[in-house]
């Protein structure tokens, strides 16, 4: 039997034909389908709108526009070359009166080097001025007293720099760094309680283990211990979440680098 | 006339154009008297035609064979002259890239300039290997049409510091000349004479910058400043002090009453330090006020060449990182007005 053309099936096809009309502002809407490389068809709706810019320009400079190239250019045709013409990054003029273009990058950087240079070694157990490895209470106090001192300078100050020896420390992760603040906010926004990812624990660790390293620094509202699903061993590595972020900051700068099951426990935030 | 191209809207006072038809280091940029052609030399012996507008290559000159130092445009926008550290000075054909005439000479030519009638041609040379600095001025009137002479009317040979950049005066009644020393003198160009001299500068002068009416003039210095001179007296007008030695000055003509000033430090030295102290920026300085009002970066390199557009609207910077970047304004810069 002869398909009609009134057939459904050709009133759809009838429709792919691209449309485009103009409204009262003068803006262009063109409707096109096309068919994407998933073998689905999609329809791709355009609005335009045409503005004419008129530009006064003087006759012999019109008269210049048309000049033909030459040279290395001989043939090319009308318009920039992306080889030659590009274009930069916005970079705004800012005027100002005031005579005082301040370069606040230049002056960030002077004041870090103001907190630098005054930087003096400080031992995380006794706060005194020598490096933690070398601190005479190293083994009477040790952790119990790294956990207890929660004066705010524990806070600031990580003295990490220069420790001969000791573990690198990322620039950003650095005291003093301002890179660590903004960092830690942004996070702060992501996941509302701040938790520590404790790694390199050893086997014999246990929930309850973790629970008691930690508590000293506040209150926990998570402990999470990864366990092997037959062997139920730990995995090796434990997320902490704490209900204030000053505590968990604490715990992270005085439970990082500690041994621990004679392993060298590593805590950061969990990302 | 509807204008055609539609980059064109899109980069008016938004971002800056990247012009990249140099190899090497920018020596010098200007633009014709329009402001609708922009011509670059360089280093790598090219010397390129731009439309300012968009950023679009026009031509190039192709023929010489060492570092061009520096070019020039008639006022017409039919003659170009170029110098070059190949001892020679070309002079072309503006709208096909024909060359025109060559002259040979004994060492680098280091500045070309049209005389304000367009009818002549003064050229500095180098004093190198024995050969004294010469200022030759040559008659290049018709020279489309007639053969150009290769013979100078007058060739100079100015005693005392060495000749960095010279313009002419007004109305063609001097040759002013910025020297090794840091003086800038007047020239008679009939007899080659100096008329007065005026050191005004500490260190050697990099750019000399006439004013629309050349009445007065601005130099910058390698001592890191940036003063305006006027023409008849060699009397220091403003001084703009920077931190960082200058190797290019401009005067804005409309628009605004600013300067635009630009340099970095040491070529050889950038490589020590960090892109933010080596000063690479375009400074914009009030020309009466003598106040700082803005800066422009994005050069990576120090900035060897400023030109501003005739109406005020665009500017250029030419640098050694071998980039052309034009940068059109945009509307605060026509509303702003000085607080004092």
């Amino acid at each position: 039997m002869p398909v009609s053309a009134t057939n459904w099936a050709d009133e759809v096809d009838g429709e792919d034909q691209p449309q485009s009309f103009t409204d009262a502002n003068g803006i262009t809407t063109t409707i096109e389908y096309k068919t994407n490389e998933d073998g689905k068809k999609v329809k791709v709706t355009r609005r335009t709108q045409k503005k004419l810019i008129h530009d006064v320009v003087n006759k012999a400079a019109a008269a210049r526009k048309k000049w033909p190239k030459f040279g290395k250019e001989k043939g090319k045709p009308a318009g920039p070359d992306s080889a030659t013409t590009n274009v930069g990054d916005n970079i705004k003029l800012k005027l100002s009166s005031t005579g005082q273009i301040v370069q606040e990058v230049d002056e960030k950087h002077e004041a870090m080097k103001q907190q630098l240079q005054n930087k003096k070694i400080l031992c995380r157990i006794c706060k005194g001025d020598h490096f933690t490895t070398k601190c005479p209470y190293k083994d009477s106090l040790g952790m119990e007293d790294a956990g207890s001192s929660s004066t705010p300078a524990a806070e600031e100050a990580a003295p990490e720099e220069q420790q001969p020896g000791g573990k690198y420390v990322a620039p950003h992760m650095r005291a003093g760094a301002a890179g660590p603040k903004d960092r830690d906010s942004m996070r702060e926004k992501r996941d509302e309680q701040p938790t520590l990812r404790v790694t390199n624990l050893s086997e014999d660790v246990t929930e309850a283990d973790v629970s008691e390293l930690f508590s000293r620094f506040g209150h926990m509202s998570r402990v999470f211990l990864a366990r092997d699903r037959e062997t139920n061993i730990c995995k090796g590595f434990a997320f902490v979440s704490f209900t204030m972020r000053e505590d968990a900051q604490r715990a992270l700068e005085a439970i990082d680098g500690r041994g621990y099951d004679n392993l060298i426990l590593r805590v950061e935030w969990a990302k | 006339m509807p204008s055609s191209l539609s980059l064109q809207g899109k980069l008016r006072g938004e971002r800056p154009i990247l012009l990249q038809g140099h190899e090497r280091s920018l020596t010098q940029i200007k633009y014709n008297r329009e402001g609708d052609l922009l011509f670059s030399v360089s280093k790598d012996h090219v010397v390129n035609v731009w439309f300012s507008h968009n950023g679009e290559r026009l031509g190039t000159y192709d023929g010489h064979v060492g570092a061009v130092w520096t070019v020039d445009v008639n006022s017409t926008s039919t003659l170009l002259v170029s110098g070059s550290a190949d001892n020679t000075a070309k002079l072309w054909d503006v709208s096909n890239g024909k060359c025109l005439k060559s002259w040979e000479f004994n060492t680098a030519v280091r500045c070309v300039k049209f005389s304000e009638d367009n009818k002549r041609v003064l050229l500095v040379t180098e004093p190198r290997m024995g050969y004294p600095a010469t200022l030759q001025i040559f008659h290049v009137e018709n020279g489309l049409t007639e053969s150009v002479s290769s013979e100078p009317l007058a060739d100079f040979h100015p005693e005392g510091s060495k000749i960095t950049v010279a313009a002419w005066g007004p109305l063609d009644k001097y040759i002013v000349v910025g020297r090794e020393n840091g003086s800038v003198a007047l020239m008679d160009p009939e007899t080659g004479k100096y008329i007065s001299t005026n050191t005004v500068h500490e260190l050697t002068l990099t750019d000399l910058q006439m004013s629309a009416d050349r009445t007065y003039f601005i130099t910058a210095s390698k001592d890191k400043s940036a003063k305006i001179v006027e023409t008849e007296s060699l009397e220091v007008l403003k001084t703009y002090i920077t931190d960082t030695p200058l190797n290019s000055a401009a005067i804005m003509p409309k628009v605004q009453e600013f300067v635009v000033v630009g340099g970095g430090q040491e070529a050889m030295d950038v490589t020590r330090t960090s892109s933010r102290q080596g000063k690479f920026e375009c400074r914009f300085w009030h020309k009466i006020l003598e106040e700082e009002v803005g800066r422009v970066r994005g050069h990576f390199g120090p900035i060897n060449t400023i030109a501003i557009h005739p109406d005020g609207r665009s500017f250029a910077s030419g640098g050694e990182d071998g980039y052309v970047r034009v940068h059109h304004f945009d509307d605060d810069f026509f509303s702003f007005k000085f607080q004092i």
